[in-house]
């Protein structure tokens, strides 16, 4: 319920070209269906339907916008939205676990954006604002993060917007990019069912059930177009808090911004104390090129899986080892920027191939210092990785069949996302040393980062030393919570 | 194999009988339910002879059944340790899990209309990982009220974020 709404407040409306972008996307639809009727000049009933609707549709708009309002009062983001239902809704800052910013084709025309709030709790992105000048758009996150964070910090007053500096890490190459789409199981069967149907009707002399390719090639087109044009100008920056004047240089990173697409731009910022867990992927076909792909697990952030499809979790669809291990470094930055390649993994006992007589030897798991590694994959190699620190639970599970050869697996869990870490086939007694060892090593972790966290939160509050003392037992409070 | 799901310096606490007798009590009623509808339709239509082979197929299924929950409810078991829960389940899939207690999103308690004229209740804990299954069933009510409220507290008090 907007309770008090009133113009007293300093309310904001979205871009007033929001109706016209929301409604071209109408237009289109409804000319797509009915433009063979106006090219003829038969402006029957159906002209009419579409006039009333372009006309109902621009009032109906119009209506939105002026109804439409945001603002921020206290820790909450307020959105008042509906033509004949009101609705008022409160996203509370403190729950923001990130912030992307959108630009579907036509907005991007117009040079505007949707700001999506990710919320915690759920999972779901539930607060969207659209549309907004791209620049107003960045502001508005800027404003909305710095707010969150210092509500976090258990802080009154509310500082202007951090600057923030970003630098350029890694960019796909447009010939990388098309080469490793087309070095797919998909062309792989593309390619095949095309041979096979053109020696058959080769074979029968009927070349113009040739015809019949046409829709197969059509959906291969257009599935390696998505794909395409979903990671073309894929750039991955590192985002630094703004480097205090007397230091030389950008401190570390806090976060990884990944911009792509070609029709519709999309720019997403990881949060790198949110990372769970990474996974490196290297199919077969990838690798004599020695290249891998990338992906990230990020709380309340893997619900949107295609299999094979373009997705948000993905940091590097494809890129050479050494760039991919970089980069996992950095998202790894919390559990001290280890390499998670260079774990040593150690194999199942040879009694494993009884269970999984192809898979046995590409089986591994390693355990360092700071990080938990498993591999599996016959083609496809998997490595997934997950810190000590983010472990949630662990599980040990045994098979009848697993029971007779006296093997167990360990599985570690993480939010929903493409990180499943399993240890495979292990010998049982060693399975439970593993878990034994991980709890112990996660538990040490957590504590660790809370002490971390805490420290850090200390140093950040800048209140004047006759405060200093409250502020820092609030923030102990606030991280031991 | 036991002391490979031995929680480390606890002994596992086991689930209500109430939760192996409900099982059976319904494995039970499906069989003869089963056994009933072979026997009747048999008399009344003129079927051949073998659809009476599904009657010892009824009673094989029943009397491994009757095992299995037995086994199963045998299995289950947890331990409240100092920082976190271990969960045991299966009999033939086993399984243990360890979540800490700075680990909890939340603590649900579940009775279905038939686990509540057991008296019986389950109690499903939930991390920010779906994988995580830890999930005690057959609790006496009671029990299963302390328990939800000791998670809760101690859930609290330890909570690690994410």
């Amino acid at each position: 319920m907007s309770g008090g709404a009133g113009p007293d407040r300093p309310f904001r409306r979205l871009s007033p070209l929001t109706p016209l972008v929301r409604g071209s996307l109408v237009v289109v639809v409804v000319l797509g269906s009915t433009w063979d009727d106006l090219l003829r000049g038969d402006v029957g009933p159906i002209g009419w339907v579409l006039l009333a609707t372009v006309v109902g549709g621009a009032v109906f708009g119009t209506v939105s916008w002026l109804r439409t309002k945001y603002w921020i009062e206290g820790d909450e983001l307020r959105v008042d939205t509906g033509v004949l239902a009101r609705q008022s809704r409160r996203i509370r800052v403190d729950r923001l676990q990130g912030i992307d910013i959108v630009q579907p084709f036509v907005a991007r025309l117009f040079g505007l954006a949707e700001l999506k709030m990710d919320v915690a709790g759920g999972g779901a992105r539930e607060g969207s604002l659209a549309f907004l000048p791209l620049a107003e758009a960045h502001r508005l996150r800027e404003t909305l993060l710095a707010r969150r964070d210092a509500v976090r910090e258990g802080e009154a007053a509310v500082t202007a917007p951090s600057g923030t500096a970003e630098r350029e890490v890694a960019r796909l190459d447009i010939a990388t990019l098309v080469l490793s789409l087309l070095l797919s199981p998909e062309t792989a069967g593309f390619v095949a069912a095309a041979v096979a149907l053109g020696v058959t009707f080769g074979l029968l002399g009927e070349l113009g059930g040739l015809a019949g390719v046409v829709p197969v090639v059509l959906g291969f087109a257009w599935t390696e177009f998505r794909r395409l044009s979903a990671y073309y100008r894929f750039t991955v920056l590192t985002v630094h808090d703004a480097a205090a004047p007397d230091t030389p240089g950008l401190p570390a990173p806090t976060g990884v911004q990944v911009r792509r697409g070609l029709f519709e731009r999309n720019t997403a910022t990881i949060a790198l104390s949110r990372v769970q867990g990474v996974l490196v992927t290297e199919p077969w076909m990838w690798r004599p090129f020695g290249w891998a792909r990338l992906d990230v697990a990020i709380a309340g952030y893997g619900r949107e899986e295609h299999h094979g499809g373009p997705t948000a979790s993905t940091v590097m669809p494809v890129a050479p080892l050494a760039a991919v291990r970089e980069l996992a470094r950095i998202l790894l930055i919390d559990a001290g920027a280890p390499d998670p390649l260079d774990v040593v993994l150690e194999p199942p006992p040879a009694r494993a191939r009884w269970v999984a007589p192809l898979r046995w030897r590409y089986l591994g798991v390693g355990l360092s210092e700071r990080l938990l590694v498993a591999r599996v994959g016959l083609l496809t190699r998997r490595t997934h990785v997950v810190p000590y620190a983010r472990v949630q639970s662990l599980q040990l599970l045994q098979r009848p069949w697993q029971r007779r050869l006296g093997l167990a697996d360990l599985q570690v869990d993480s939010p929903q996302g493409p990180v499943r870490l399993r240890a495979r086939h292990r010998d049982a007694r060693q399975a439970r040393e593993l878990l034994d060892r991980t709890h112990g090593l996660a538990r040490r972790a957590r504590t660790g980062a809370d002490r971390q966290r805490l420290v850090r939160t200390q140093q950040k509050s800048p209140s004047p030393s006759g405060a200093s003392s409250s502020a820092a037992s609030s923030a102990r409070e606030s991280s031991s919570r | 194999m036991e002391e490979l799901f031995a929680p480390p310096g606890a002994e596992w606490r086991p689930v209500a009988p109430a939760l192996a007798r409900m099982r059976r009590l319904v494995l039970s009623t499906a069989a003869g339910v089963a056994a009933l509808a072979v026997v009747v339709l048999e008399l009344v239509l003129p079927l051949p002879w073998w659809p009476w082979l599904f009657v010892p197929v009824v009673v094989a299924v029943e009397v491994a059944g009757w095992v299995l929950i037995g086994r199963n409810a045998r299995w289950w078991g947890y331990a409240e340790c100092d920082e976190d829960l271990y969960v045991r389940h299966g009999a033939l899939f086993r399984g243990m899990v360890v979540v800490p207690y700075g680990r909890m999103q939340y603590v649900d308690v579940q009775a279905g209309p038939l686990e509540q004229l057991f008296r019986i209740a389950s109690v499903h804990l939930h991390t920010a990982s779906p994988g995580t299954s830890a999930r005690i069933p057959g609790l006496p009510a009671v029990e299963a009220a302390r328990l939800r409220d000791r998670l809760t507290a101690l859930g609290e008090s330890e909570a690690a974020g994410l």
